[in-house]
């Protein structure tokens, strides 16, 4: 697996860690909590790279890229190497496309009961990978399926959610072509969107090839990346490639993570959404990403409150009392200062203040103070949220 | 020290030595006292009884036909009709769900996206009064049936308005189910954490964030939903199953709320019914048990001493359904048909007329301005008006 695309492990690692893909469970032979060993040096100077990857950068564009924080290992092996080599490893790798895949689900609320369960969709993400497939054709798919049907029941139901969803349309200012779509879609034939259709799957692929989805796709997976709104020159430009050729997506993507928009939006944290933060939360406390079925009862469960933060303190408490977090004994950590100086860059992407340190050093000489209590503070503190 | 600050170490020491450890056994029938803790209320206007409202959006697309049209399948809110206010002409707008009953709770009518996710423009009826009378945020809540879109129901992106001045929102269906209930249970519940622990985290918290005044406060308020919600945990909600659950749930939350926290405004907001899509039965049974939990809500009013007389509820769908069956024997909503343009809206409170039946056209956006105007609040932004006919 390493030197594949499959991973953020690269050759050296491999024989310290399995990274599976996806859903997949992850084992790490390296606990995340444990006391820092020290990173080898082979003795070798090494330049400095440009732009490199320090731990806000490598946690950031892991949440942003593949939904989850960098594991253990992962920190280890990329820490100080260029933006550029990262780019070139993560994006288009199965677990890139994994994410997008589940992201565009989310996107069209295809969740829970409605979630896509066919051959036809779950194999989504491995033909992207081997550019069998473009995101066009991706969602195309996706609006074809059973439950995207289940989701949008009727006629005026379903033109509605794709003119808004797929073609980024307010219906209300459409009602023509919402009513000509309806007949379309209950076997009439008719103009909808400007081309000919007669039946309910021409409404998907008419919408889905239309240029006003390319850049109602477009503008949303940029927001999605960088956090901001796209400036309208070059969205009309990233608009026409994408049209043009939807299989240059990566191509696209790579140029706003290299861009300003994308520094500017490494400068401001942003909310960590709920479905990111259950599996940030099992990478930085389990070093393993959820299976599917505690991610989604815990995301259900998060996103049922407008302020997630008392819900996710259960979690985070919940889990460190539950005995699963390879949580060191106290008196297995020798080096105080560099136990609690680990954890600032590791959960929050950023070194501790000397203040802070100061404080979490000396709250752990007293007895009362476990080391979970120091975990505890950390994750349950309203920076965690952001990323 | 000032007293705040007493109360608020005071609360969070306990809460988390009692509350946890009394979940974490199974042993809490109900809410720790503590959780009830709160500050002095806000003034309300003097010249109105009503103290607290109740506002049920009886949403999923809901025609005239199966409540009022059928009052022997609704007879609680037919009740509540004969001892309140019925407008049987209330004028929706064809917005999709989530538009629809947006509108309900901001008082403008503007288009969104049926399935889209994310806050909309306008402040709500909560913000409203959260900011005007200087209400906690524990005292405005707001319970869902559908997921995670309904929660934007909370606040609006309003420069004015926004996150502060949002309601709690707890959502039915999406932590008091199965599923969520044993993932929880498969981690074991939280252990109890000793005083001097407990100090020290609030000391090491304190030294990451702000901690200053507005800080403590927050973190107040999030500790006491974080204890509600451990002890909803254990109260049995997940059990409800069967056609029209998640419905079920958010009446139930709200039933507890209102027993608990006696807050000033609960929001309700149901789904189920559109089920109507594709099952006709499933339609009128949704209805029915709504119906009932609407009746369990009410009467759980009427037995409590200090809601009896002080609570209002106002219930309405936010748009109807198709005057016709679909192919597949179910009804859509998309006609522009009066079922689908008019539903009924029904108000009971001590400041209502009693048994009054108002046949002029108001509109689904009046309900915001009129809760408003009841508790001494501005919907300032709102294009709705009072709705007419109402008060004794």
């Amino acid at each position: 697996m390493c030197g594949t695309r499959q991973s953020l492990g690269s050759a050296g690692v491999c024989d310290t860690v399995s990274l599976a893909v996806g859903n997949a469970r992850v084992v790490t032979m390296v606990s995340p909590l444990e006391p820092r060993q020290g990173r080898q040096d082979d003795g070798r100077t090494h330049a400095r790279p440009a732009r490199p990857l320090d731990a806000h950068v490598l946690r950031t564009l892991s949440l942003d890229l593949i939904g989850r924080p960098p594991f253990a290992v992962e920190v280890e092996e990329w820490s100080g190497k260029p933006v550029q080599a990262f780019l070139d490893t993560v994006l288009g790798s199965q677990e890139f496309w994994e994410h997008w895949y589940e992201e565009q689900l989310y996107y069209f609320l295809l969740i829970d009961n409605f979630r896509p369960a066919t051959d036809s969709t779950r194999t989504i993400p491995a033909k992207l990978v081997e550019g069998r497939m473009s995101v066009r054709d991706a969602l195309h798919r996706v609006a074809l399926s059973s439950s995207f049907n289940l989701r949008n029941p009727g006629a005026d139901t379903f033109v509605t959610v794709v003119m808004e969803q797929v073609v980024g349309l307010t219906v209300q200012k459409h009602k023509a072509e919402l009513e000509i779509g309806k007949r379309v879609y209950d076997g009439h034939n008719g103009l909808f969107l400007g081309s000919f259709g007669e039946n309910q799957s021409d409404v998907v692929r008419i919408a889905i090839e239309s240029k006003a989805a390319a850049r109602a796709f477009t503008a949303r997976e940029f927001v999605r990346m960088t956090h901001r709104e796209a400036p309208k020159k070059e969205l009309a430009a990233w608009t026409r490639k994408l049209h043009k050729d939807p299989h240059t997506f990566i191509e696209v993507v790579r140029e706003w993570l290299l861009s300003e928009a994308y520094e500017a939006r490494l400068a401001h944290p942003v909310p960590l959404a709920n479905r990111l933060f259950v599996r940030a939360v099992f990478v930085d406390l389990l070093g393993r990403l959820p299976e599917p079925a505690e991610a989604e009862p815990l995301r259900n469960a998060l996103d049922g409150l407008s302020d997630s933060r008392p819900l996710r303190s259960v979690l985070v408490r919940l889990l460190l009392d539950s005995g699963s977090v390879p949580i060191p004994e106290k008196n297995s950590i020798r080096d105080v200062t560099e136990w609690v100086a680990g954890l600032f860059p590791r959960f929050l992407g950023r070194e501790a203040t000397p203040e802070e340190l100061k404080a979490f050093v000396l709250a752990f000489g007293e007895p009362e103070c476990r080391p979970k209590t120091i975990l505890y503070a950390i994750l349950s503190n309203a920076e965690y949220h952001t990323f | 020290m000032n007293p705040s600050e007493t109360s608020r170490r005071t609360f969070l020491k306990t809460a988390a030595i009692t509350g946890g450890a009394l979940v974490g056994t199974g042993l809490v029938p109900g809410l720790s006292p503590l959780a009830f803790a709160r500050g002095p209320r806000s003034p309300l206007r003097d010249d109105r009884k009503t103290k607290h409202i109740v506002l049920i959006a009886f949403a999923g697309g809901v025609r005239t036909k199966e409540t009022f049209g059928m009052p022997a399948n609704v007879p609680n809110l037919t009740a509540m009709a004969d001892e309140g206010v019925l407008f049987p002409r209330v004028r929706t707008a064809n917005l999709g769900h989530f538009g629809a009953s947006m509108s309900i709770f901001t008082g403008i009518s503007e288009p969104r996206g049926i399935r889209e996710n994310s806050r909309g423009p306008d402040p709500t009826l909560f913000e409203y009064l959260r900011k005007d009378l200087g209400l906690p945020q524990s005292d405005v809540w707001i319970t869902t049936s559908g997921g995670a879109q309904q929660v934007n129901y909370s606040y609006g992106l309003h420069a004015d308005y926004g996150p502060k001045y949002g309601a709690n929102t707890l959502d039915g269906d999406g932590i008091f189910n199965k599923e969520f209930q044993e993932v929880l249970e498969a981690y074991g519940m939280p252990k109890p954490m000793g005083e001097g622990e407990k100090e020290i985290l609030d000391r090491l918290r304190g030294s990451l964030g702000a901690g200053d005044e507005e800080s403590a406060r927050e973190a107040e308020a999030l500790a006491r939903v974080e204890q509600y919600i451990l002890d909803e945990l254990t109260r049995g909600t997940s059990d409800i199953t069967g056609a029209g659950a998640a419905d079920a749930k958010a009446l139930r939350l709200a039933r507890n709320l209102l027993s608990i926290f006696k807050p000033r405004v609960v929001g309700v907001v149901l789904q189920n019914a559109d089920i109507a899509h594709g099952s006709f039965n499933g339609y009128m049974e949704v209805i029915r048990r709504n119906d009932a939990a609407v009746g369990e809500l009410w009467n759980a009013v009427k037995d409590d001493a200090e809601l009896a007389d002080s609570t209002a509820f106002i219930i309405l769908p936010e748009f109807g359904r198709d005057a016709d069956l679909n192919a597949r024997r179910g009804l859509d909503h998309g006609d522009g048909s009066d079922d689908l343009n008019y539903v009924s809206c029904v108000a009971w409170g001590p400041d209502f007329k009693r048994g009054a039946v108002v046949r002029d056209v108001v509109r689904t956006i009046d309900v915001t301005p009129t809760i408003c105007d009841l508790l001494g609040a501005s919907a300032r932004h709102s294009r709705g008006g009072r709705m007419p006919g109402l008060y004794a």
